[in-house]
């Protein structure tokens, strides 16, 4: 997983707009990135930048208008429906700033739900939620709802949700938009440590202090990367 | 990749009962038009078995042939004297055994109404002079002792058989065999009784069965014929009234099944030349059982629509709030298809919903319909029939209601956007 050098994420020319003729709005207009196995790159811009489109793109949950589209060597925007959702289970644990659990779900289902459509039986199921949960620090909140959690603990839910099938990739939208700074700075470390264990992390913010954390970081505006530079020099 | 179809349904399952009180009223139309569904049949089926034992009592290889009053405009023998006199003949009797080919025999019946007495009781009694052949004809069953036997009926002999209740109501407890029966100023000593069984409404009708059944009376056709005569008097308004009516039955036994309707057309004609007037009546069980099974027919078509139409509407019922529980779930839905499930994940989770509520409404309309049937039996005393099929077929529609009111709902869950469906709010 973290041959370096191994291209991960291949976009081109990658364009995307709503609406048509008159009404068209471009959101990206040709955005190229590239992402290696092991990386960990923010992409910073503030709200109407188009960050979360390409999110949505990168994320496969969203196909852009133009321009191509490889991840980890697969062009996925020739896959049908059902392999690119066989795609989003398998490459990639997203993490959404409103957290996104299922509300009727105890936190331990929540984490289960990936390993249910990947088919994993229910005794290993159960088991490997488990240990995902104990990983982010929640083993003792197995069976409470997630509105019985604090945000941290909702979000260190949804983290465990997002590794527990083992994807390369990790794609967080404004973890931290919904914390307070405390918080935030924990669910941060946490994902360093992800990163430390060999992951690939697409990290989406508007927040540089929060950006800071990645190695490498893109600015985007107006649908356009303008800065793709090392944070070490900042 | 598999994922499990029965965690699927314990899924759906868990859903349903999060909201236990909107899934039941959900499902209440399918209830309600399983339940009538399933009552009404039960009481159709009840009825046509009802009929069907009638007819078959009847005979199903017999034509019944019954004396009845012509219309009064067209009584002319009024004018011969203050006797009248219409029905079917000896020689009726005599014609049909000879010329109508294919049956058993005309079994020829006479019989009057008189009074019977003990002591002072007294009840109404319908005498009938049958020949022995009577009882197999008409699958008249002995409980005890014997019917008429072919010396009586040669020696003219007064025995009688009855049941058992005319016996007791003119106060003999006793065994009734050896009993004196009084009947006018006739007497018969009772050589056989009658097994109790209930004349109900077509049967009573054709048999020309008395309003109690119990109070009928079976002597030797010959006996009737030599001590009493055909002439019976009755007193109506002040004034005697005599009738003559030579036979007050035929019953003609057919030799198969498949000649039954031939000759009843033959005996039609037959009689139609014997008689100026329409003095009699022909009864023909095969035609009643066609007859009735037609009148099914209608029935169960006109069932099926209203059944059509009471599941359409709990169809429709399960599809508006699953529509609304759709949009209601959107976020859910939307987290499900982001971390990975397959369009059909979700149709099949929504399906599944609907299934197992309408399936669930099936059962319970089934149960329902059980009560109901239990309830109406004992209200109103018809006969109904609960089948385990009726019950199935019950169960099986219920599901393709599940499933037609669930495509739509469930395709609109599978369709939706995920990125839209996440930021819902």
């Amino acid at each position: 997983m973290s041959d370096s050098g191994e291209l991960l994420i291949e976009a081109r020319d990658v364009h995307r707009w709503y609406g048509e003729g008159e009404a068209r709005v471009e959101v990206l207009r040709g955005v190229d990135l590239l992402v290696q196995r092991g990386e960990y790159v923010a992409i910073v811009g503030a709200s109407g930048s188009g960050k979360s489109t390409l999110l949505s793109i990168l994320g496969c949950l969203d196909r852009p208008g133009q321009g191509t589209y490889r991840l980890g060597g697969r062009d996925v925007l020739s896959l049908r429906d059902d392999h690119i959702s066989e795609v989003r289970l398998r490459e990639i644990g997203f993490v959404f700033q409103s957290f996104q659990l299922i509300p009727q779900l105890s936190t331990l289902e929540n984490v289960e739900v990936p390993l249910f459509y990947a088919g994993v039986p229910r005794r290993e199921r159960h088991a490997r939620a488990k240990a995902a949960l104990e990983r982010v620090g929640l083993g003792h909140r197995l069976s409470h709802r997630p509105t019985q959690l604090s945000g941290g603990e909702q979000q260190r839910s949804a983290i465990a949700r997002a590794l527990v099938h083992d994807p390369p990739l990790l794609l967080a939208d404004e973890p931290t938009g919904n914390l307070d700074s405390e918080t935030g700075k924990a669910i941060l470390a946490l994902i360093d440590e992800i990163h430390a264990e060999g992951r690939t992390i697409l990290l989406i913010t508007h927040d540089l202090a929060v950006a800071k954390h990645a190695p490498r970081l893109v600015t985007i505006k107006d649908g356009e990367i303008v800065l793709d530079q090392s944070t070490r020099g900042i | 990749m598999v994922v499990h179809f029965l965690e699927l349904a314990g899924l759906a399952l868990r859903n349903l009962r999060g909201y236990l009180l909107r899934s039941l009223l959900t499902t209440l139309g399918v209830v309600f038009g399983i339940a009538s569904v399933v009552t009404m049949m039960a009481l159709g089926r009840g009825a046509e078995d009802e009929i069907l034992r009638e007819i078959d009592k009847l005979g199903i290889t017999n034509v019944i042939l019954n004396s009845v009053k012509p219309p009064a405009s067209k009584s002319a023998n009024e004018t011969r004297n203050w006797v009248s006199s219409y029905g079917l003949t000896f020689n009726d009797q005599i014609q049909i055994e000879e010329t109508v080919p294919g049956i058993l025999h005309a079994l020829p019946v006479h019989s009057y109404t008189e009074r019977a007495w003990e002591g002072s009781r007294k009840e109404d009694v319908l005498v009938k002079g049958v020949t022995p052949d009577y009882f197999v004809a008409t699958k008249t069953g002995i409980a005890r002792g014997r019917g008429i036997s072919a010396d009586d009926e040669r020696e003219r002999r007064p025995v009688a058989v009855v049941h058992q209740q005319l016996v007791r109501s003119l106060g003999h407890y006793g065994d009734p065999l050896g009993f004196t029966l009084r009947v006018g100023d006739q007497l018969y000593e009772v050589v056989g009784v009658l097994e109790d069984e209930e004349f109900r409404g077509l049967m009573r009708k054709a048999l020309s069965a008395p309003a109690r059944a119990e109070n009928e009376v079976l002597v030797p056709y010959s006996t009737v014929l030599t001590r009493i005569g055909t002439r019976s008097y009755t007193r109506a308004s002040g004034s005697f009234q005599a009738t003559d009516i030579e036979l007050n039955q035929i019953i003609v036994e057919v030799e198969q099944q498949g000649h039954v309707v031939p000759v009843a057309h033959m005996l039609r004609t037959l009689l139609e030349k014997l008689h100026e007037e329409r003095d009699y009546e022909l009864i023909v069980p095969i035609e009643l059982l066609e007859q009735r099974r037609r009148y099914a027919a209608v029935f169960n078509v006109v069932l099926l629509l209203i059944a059509g139409i009471s599941l359409l509407v709990g169809g429709i019922g399960i599809a508006n709030i699953m529509l609304a529980t759709v949009t209601e779930r959107t976020r859910e839905i939307g987290i499900r298809r982001a971390i990975g499930a397959k369009r059909h994940h979700v149709m099949i989770q929504f399906l599944l919903e609907t299934v197992i509520l309408s399936l669930a409404g099936g059962v319970l309309g089934v149960a329902l319909g059980q009560a109901g049937v239990a309830a109406m039996e004992w209200w109103t005393g018809w006969e109904a029939k609960f089948t385990l099929d009726v019950a199935l077929w019950a169960l099986l529609v219920s599901c393709g209601v599940g499933i037609l009111s669930g495509l739509f709902p469930a395709w609109r869950a599978s369709h939706l956007d995920p990125i839209q469906a996440l930021r819902y709010e």
